[in-house]
């Protein structure tokens, strides 16, 4: 009995000297790879000792969770990494889990979460706690593949996350656009809204034929922020600066148009009773109103989803893109983010560069209809042309439209300000004064 | 070792889970509610703070009373349909084995299934809708009567009933049949009338069994989740589904409001529990009392 008691304490320890050694090395793997001191080749040939990456993303797509598997899973597997898919039904998830790992005193080697997919909210709480890994993304090598310079309008969704410096602390991954479809069997041609006082005498004539997701989920807040945009004097670039900047006046100022708007606007919205709608919560409710024709028109992320959806017969047979608002349809970029407390730095490393390879992209474009993340321009001929082949279809609009009409995300420490003053002055209709709600939420 | 000993032991495996999922969760709940959240970076223990947020919700006690309404609603509801059913079984008796396997469906299907059968129903969008389009009733699928997404909450309401009158049913039927023929075949005897039998005989005996089902199934409607949030009327709110928002919301501060609102679901459901019981016992003893006049 005595001796399996000391055996046991003898291999405990020696486990907790192994964790121990393992976590130095990873710091130092860490610092020496942000001093750009690695040569790539030892990248990988760490990350096949650490043989596994653990991907925490969204899993709501099929057409994302099948290509994962039998596409990007494959190749990872060739390197000699097993990729792990974790799917979450909010990214907030992981960013709870990374942050009560880290509080829990797990330092890097030990967590659980090695790469996220985010942007905006959930990179700036990441940032906010601290918890990634380092401006590793310009030393990968095919950071080649993207815009860096600051002096480049173009580059600025590489270096800006909702008006948050990204510092190279997340990789670009896909590009999207906030794009509203229309059924044309509900609504003709010459009843296009183009803009917010098109879509409320539209809805005047048709009460109930339209809605948006609820804030918080990030859909409603889009649509939300380009109401703000459109009505605001100040447009896009009133919102671009960080809640510091502001006062209370200023910013319910700089507010007010927009959420009186669409307070107005919530008694016309589909299912609304008693002047309060109910509002969808996700993009799937949203969608059977609209395959049910219950809603002629709805916005979502999805710079190709009327193709990629209607290849799989979940749209109705005459839907088409159309440009709204004018100068305000939202584009941005999301991001592979590497964790504080990854358990497989390196195994991360080759999984995130991978992913922004032309091959990953070209085959995420097709099979999956996400738009790239990489920048066209940078590529050699042969490359764009690949990647242009793999481009899926527009429906009414042409894609030089929709690139002429684009506007960027509020910054992201608006954000939560936003859905808090959404909440109580359009969801609930609240009797306060508008300025006292913006106050309350600009709080900390 | 003596018997009360190997009996407790007996007990522990069962009992040591209880304990550590059950209370440990709650005090850590209440725990929280009041303040102590070191993982948010919040250690203000103890506080009402949180609890003096939730009263500051805009509709909080609209949402207290739509989740009581549902609840109330359903619950009486399944208890009288239940025990009709049962009474239905009680004198069928073994005729027809089949109805008493057809109506036990229901409990082996998730409640997330049963409201996706309501939707595929009830729904704007569902066979009610286009059976009345396809029949020139309506001009549209969409122009169907909304059933669901309401705050009268009907969808939300016969999910409750579909899973719940076969639970109430098997309860109370249970009891009827365990209860035998003696005492009502003795009170007949003896004169008693057929509302006097039921009053004096039958009641108080199902009366126990009733009460407990009755509170599983008020308990559950209470605290339920799912069949609100898809379901209903979208704000207000029912207590738990904002207490879900309040959780999920980006402001960690809000996610202590949230557990404030866990923990006043959960007293409010003991302050019931404490009155049914109460309330039960007093039919009780007076149904004895005039059972023995």
């Amino acid at each position: 009995m005595f001796t399996l008691v000391r055996l046991t304490s003898i291999l405990a320890l020696s486990a907790v000297t192994t964790g121990l050694f393992a976590a130095q090395d990873k710091l130092a793997f860490r610092d020496a790879f942000l001093q750009d001191q690695l040569a790539w080749s030892e990248v990988t040939e760490t990350a096949r000792q650490e043989g596994a990456v653990d991907f925490y993303y969204w899993g709501g797509d099929d057409r994302l969770n099948v290509w994962l598997e039998r596409t990007i899973a494959p190749k990872m597997a060739e390197m000699g990494v097993t990729l792990v898919p974790h799917r979450i039904t909010a990214t907030r998830d992981a960013v709870d889990l990374v942050l009560a790992e880290a509080r829990s005193g797990k330092a890097l080697g030990e967590g659980s979460v090695d790469v996220i997919w985010v942007n905006g909210e959930n990179f700036y709480t990441l940032a906010q706690h601290d918890l990634l890994y380092g401006s590793f993304a310009p030393l990968l090598p095919n950071a080649s593949a993207f815009e860096w310079d600051a002096n480049d309008p173009r580059g600025l969704l590489n270096l800006f996350d909702f008006g948050f410096p990204t510092e190279g602390r997340e990789m670009p991954w896909s590009g999207e656009q906030y794009v509203c479809a229309v059924n044309r069997d509900l609504m003709p041609v010459d009843a296009t809204p183009h803009t917010f006082a098109d879509l409320e005498r539209w809805l005047t004539e048709h009460p109930g034929t339209f809605t948006y997701v609820k804030p918080p989920h990030y859909l409603g807040n889009t649509f939300v922020q380009e109401a703000l945009y459109a009505l605001s004097p100040l447009g896009a670039s009133g919102f671009q600066q960080p809640l510091a900047s502001f006062t209370p006046e200023s910013l319910a100022r700089l507010m007010a148009p927009g959420m009186d708007y669409l307070r107005r606007l919530s008694p016309l919205l589909a299912n609304a009773r008693n002047d309060l709608a109910r509002y969808p919560e996700n993009d799937s409710a949203l969608m059977t109103l609209f395959q049910n024709s219950q809603t002629a028109m709805e916005c979502q992320f999805g710079l190709y989803h009327v193709a990629t959806k209607g290849a799989l017969g979940q749209m109705p047979p005459r839907t088409e893109e159309i440009i709204f608002p004018v100068n305000n349809m939202i584009k941005n970029k999301n991001y592979l983010v590497l964790t504080s407390n990854a358990p497989h730095p390196a195994a991360a490393l080759t999984f995130i560069n991978y992913m922004s390879s032309v091959e990953a992209q070209a085959s995420k474009l097709s099979e999956v209809g996400y738009p790239l993340g990489v920048d066209l321009w940078t590529l050699s001929a042969q490359d764009q042309q690949v990647l242009m082949a793999a481009m899926p279809a527009h429906f009414g609009v042409t894609q030089t439209e929709l690139d002429a009409n684009i506007a960027p995300d509020i910054h992201a420490s608006l954000v939560t300000v936003l859905e808090t003053v959404w909440l109580k002055y359009v969801e609930q209709h609240s009797d306060r004064p508008f300025e006292d709600l913006v106050r309350d939420a600009m709080a900390p | 070792m003596n018997r009360t000993t190997r009996q407790w032991l007996a007990l522990l495996p069962v009992l040591s889970v209880m304990l550590l999922l059950i209370l440990g969760i709650s005090l850590y709940a209440v725990a929280q509610s009041l303040g102590y959240a070191p993982i948010y970076g919040i250690d203000a223990f103890p506080t009402l703070h949180y609890y003096d947020l939730l009263w500051q919700q805009t509709g909080f006690w609209q949402s207290m009373g739509l989740t009581l309404y549902y609840a109330v609603i359903a619950t009486v509801l399944a208890l009288i349909l239940g025990f009709f059913l049962a009474l239905a079984l009680v004198k069928q008796g073994r005729n027809h084995a089949w109805i008493h396997t057809l109506y036990k469906f229901p409990l082996m299907v998730p409640y997330l299934v049963a409201i996706a059968m309501v939707i595929l129903i009830f729904g704007q969008g569902g066979l009610l809708a286009r059976l009345s389009f396809a029949l020139g009733w309506i001009d549209s699928p969409a122009g169907f009567a909304d059933v669901l997404y309401s705050h009268y909450g009907w969808g939300i309401i016969i999910v409750y009933l579909w899973k719940q009158v076969p639970f109430m049913a098997l309860s109370i039927y249970v009891v009827l049949m365990g209860m035998g023929n003696d005492t009502d075949e003795a009170a007949l005897l003896l004169g008693a009338r057929r509302w006097q039998r039921w009053l004096y005989v039958v009641l108080p005996q199902v009366i126990p069994g009733i009460t407990s089902a009755t509170l599983i199934c008020f308990a559950f409607n209470l605290g339920a989740f799912e069949a609100p949030f898809i379901l209903g009327g979208g704000f207000p709110d029912t207590l738990p589904v904002m207490a879900w928002r309040l959780f999920t919301d980006s402001d960690y501060n809000n996610r202590l409001t949230g557990m404030a609102a866990m923990v006043v679901i959960g007293l409010v459901l003991l302050l019931l529990i404490a009155i049914a019981g109460r309330l039960s016992r007093r039919v009780f003893q007076w149904q004895g009392a005039g059972h023995g006049r």
